[in-house]
């Protein structure tokens, strides 16, 4: 896995080599969106170029992210930058775990083409599809890896190249400004009953 | 800072700089002793505090530079069970950084209640058979020691009248961190039950207070070094006062591995392995060792001689067993409103009432539930959510938004019985990172140990459910296999043959060797050791120093 450049044409041809025509055709506006972001991103300088992950890889990555805290009404895993997370951890603190997500996208690939013969790619499934996928290897130190590194990536300070302006801290809504006053929460804020027990 | 040479003979070498070594430091260099002391960690961000982070991504992949605890895979240590079993790898870890344990705790305060110094003949509930005994200081006597504390480190809190808390002589120096609405909750469930809260005393302050700021409950606390410097740690309290006497140095990296003794069976200093691994010796007249209530009895086992041959001062045998780590137990709910309880401390208000044992439980035990949240956005979305709760998927992000700051945590602090099997002692087959044999624990807690956590867990849903919680789980209870609040292992009394240290922390069998930290603990308390720790140092610093003044501190300690 390295850093490349790619022209916008020649990653998205790559990205759909191997796939049936038929079906790439079908989901096109899918895959379009899942790949358009990444490539963007990467184009445009608004984000750190990717250092391990391929854009290819970076994709099916992206895709499992966006199943694990998935994009509602509110933003997920995708716009929180989690596969640059990711991608940046692979080369600092989660070195060791390289290999594990060269396997498990392997792994992925396998079990997407053991329930879809016709999909090539977990990315390019739909979300329905990608769903089943990812249930059935929930269970797997992959899927885990995954889903802890996207946890992380979303919650994480936004320095480490996740958490893109705080989604995920929004979402669960914690203030990050470090320097709180009473009262905190709803109970706090109330008339307290009187106590008996202890006289101050 | 006021460097001596190695080939200086010291007054004082003080082996760790944590809850009791800051103490010892700080009391013997005002006094006018030269002191050296030997930190294992390193400065952490000592002086510059503000560059403390409060990152939670960093904090899980700490550079050895910056740790502030001690690291399982260089400082190992292995477990088992009971003496059958063969010692797997442990993932004990204590405070190893200037300040110990103390730069990161919770800061939770609470004395030990005066019948805890004579449990073991006040309270018929304690079954036969376990090393529950007597300590040969009283509350009365310590009593002085505790008001000191609070007052030089600097303790928040409330001073209140109630059977279920130690009486004091004096209040607390500045007052108790704000409610929180988990102690709000803790209000509404006792007044339905009839119970009595009380704000937790904390090592933590929430007025400026001897040239530090107060606490702005910033809400990353325990396991992180304090910014604002609010936190009352031994870092920011006392070493500074030890240094600016110019009489004492830190040094840090400074691993001891050996305690010396000369033919006479007097202490005369101790080796230990520098940042760079090369052994370095220090002399002292005294050695203090204040290493933890693990590191301390293992430092004593390893100090084997010719004259000491089941290690130094163990010639009771007693050195590194009674071990206690500290068990709990607690339960989670969740709420209909905000409680936001990631503001604040971790530890804001106990519920006291079950401090005591009673007869009427049917076994030995007592504590306190302490009203908790503080779940980190990253320890909320790894593991924080209910158990039924989605891991993943639009179920798992929906759960993310409903918990979020709808939770509370009651976590309980609970005796743990002193047993002769629970130890500390070297692996026979395990080295650490420096080649020396690693810390072994030997640990399977008293059936009546487990009684009383079901019955604190039991509690706590009552709690909550009292308080009208919409949903309450509770884990199963298990005892800890090690953790920062060892105590124990180097237990205090008036009889050489059943202990180690005197009533004055001074080793049975070496005249110029104290044991200042947990390891003096003869009964475990409800596992809030730290407020006692430093009471303890403050008093024995002070019969050393009285003692010291007389003479030749070699011979007069």
């Amino acid at each position: 896995m390295s850093t490349r450049k790619k022209s916008r044409r020649s990653f998205l041809v790559e990205s759909a080599m191997g796939l049936n025509a038929a079906w790439v055709a079908a989901n096109y506006p899918g895959i379009l969106a899942a790949q358009q972001f990444v490539h963007s991103a990467t184009q445009k300088g608004q984000l750190p170029h990717l250092a391990v992950f391929t854009e290819a890889q970076a994709v099916e990555i992206e895709a499992m992210a966006a199943q694990i805290i998935p994009t509602d009404d509110t933003p997920g895993a995708r716009e929180a930058h989690c596969v640059y997370f990711i991608d940046r951890a692979l080369t600092t603190f989660a070195k060791n775990s390289q290999p594990a997500y060269i396997q498990g996208l392997q792994d992925l690939q396998a079990k997407t083409l053991q329930l879809f013969p016709d999909a090539g790619k977990f990315s390019a499934l739909t979300s329905e599809q990608q769903i089943k996928v990812l249930t059935q290897i929930e269970k797997t130190p992959f899927f885990n890896l995954v889903r802890t590194h996207t946890v992380i990536g979303f919650f994480a300070r936004p320095e480490h190249g996740g958490n893109f302006e705080k989604i995920g801290w929004k979402l669960i809504g914690y203030d990050d400004s470090l320097n709180h006053k009473a009262p905190f929460g709803y109970y706090d804020a109330q008339p307290q009953p009187k106590l008996t027990g202890a006289k101050a | 800072m006021k460097q001596y040479p190695t080939s200086q003979e010291v007054d004082f070498v003080v082996i760790g700089s944590g809850a009791a070594g800051g103490i010892m430091a700080k009391q013997l260099s005002t006094a006018g002793f030269s002191v050296v002391v030997l930190e294992q960690g390193g400065w952490g961000k000592y002086g510059r505090e503000h560059e403390y982070n409060k990152d939670e991504w960093l904090a899980r992949n700490v550079s050895e530079e910056d740790r502030l605890m001690s690291d399982p895979s260089r400082q190992r240590n292995t477990f088992r069970h009971n003496d059958k079993e063969k010692a797997t790898r442990g993932s004990h870890s204590y405070g190893c950084v200037v300040g110990g344990g103390t730069v990161t705790y919770g800061g939770s305060s609470w004395r030990h209640m005066p019948w805890e110094f004579k449990e073991a003949s006040y309270d018929s509930t304690i079954p036969a058979g376990t090393g529950m005994a007597d300590w040969p200081v009283t509350y009365e006597e310590l009593e002085p020691y505790y008001t000191q504390a609070e007052w030089e480190m600097g303790m928040s809190g409330l001073r209140v009248d109630s059977p279920f808390v130690a009486p004091m002589s004096k209040d607390y120096p500045v007052p108790p961190v704000p409610l929180k609405s988990s102690g709000a909750l803790f209000n509404t469930a006792a007044a339905k039950l009839g119970l009595t809260v009380v704000p937790g005393p904390l090592a933590i302050i929430t007025k400026p207070y001897m040239g530090r700021a107060a606490c702005v409950n910033c809400g990353i606390c325990s396991g992180y070094g304090c910014q604002v410097r609010a936190r009352s740690s031994s870092a920011v309290t006392m070493i500074p006062l030890a240094e600016k006497t110019g009489r004492c140095e830190i040094r840090v990296r400074s691993y001891v591995r050996e305690i010396s003794t000369d033919s006479s069976g007097r202490v005369t200093g101790v080796v230990y392995f520098n940042a760079q691994k090369q052994e370095v010796r220090q002399k002292a007249k005294v050695v203090i060792l204040s290493a933890n209530g693990s590191e301390s009895p293992r430092l004593l086992l390893l100090s084997k001689s010719a004259r000491f041959p089941d290690g130094l001062a163990n010639s009771s045998g007693v050195v590194g067993k009674y071990l206690m780590v500290g068990n709990g137990g607690g339960a989670s709910a969740l709420f209909e409103h905000p409680l936001n309880e990631y503001k604040g401390v971790i530890s804001g208000a106990g519920i006291v009432d079950y401090v005591g044992s009673d007869p009427k439980r049917g076994f030995y035990g007592g504590g306190r539930l302490t009203a908790r949240g503080y779940l980190t956005p990253l320890d909320l979305g790894l593991d924080g959510l209910s158990p039924e709760a989605p891991r993943w998927g639009a179920g798992y992000k929906k759960a993310l938004r409903e918990e979020a700051n709808h939770r509370m945590t009651i976590n309980c602090f609970v005796t743990q019985m002193p047993l002769e099997t629970n130890r500390v002692d070297l692996d026979p087959d395990v080295k650490d990172e420096w080649g020396l044999p690693a810390m072994r624990i030997t640990l399977t807690s008293h059936p009546d140990d487990f009684k009383n956590m079901e019955f604190f867990r039991k509690k706590s849903i009552e709690i909550l459910e009292a308080a009208g919680a919409k949903k309450v789980w509770a884990p199963p209870i298990n005892d800890t296999r090690g953790g920062a609040h060892n105590r124990g292992t180097c237990r205090m009394g008036n009889d050489p043959k059943t202990s180690v240290v005197d009533k004055f922390h001074k080793a049975h069998d070496v005249p110029n060797l104290y044991i200042v930290d947990g390891s003096s603990f003869v009964t475990g308390g409800r596992n809030h050791p730290t407020m006692t720790i430093q009471a303890l140092a403050f008093r024995a610093a002070d019969h050393i120093i009285r003692n010291a003044k007389k003479g030749n501190i070699r011979t007069s300690v």
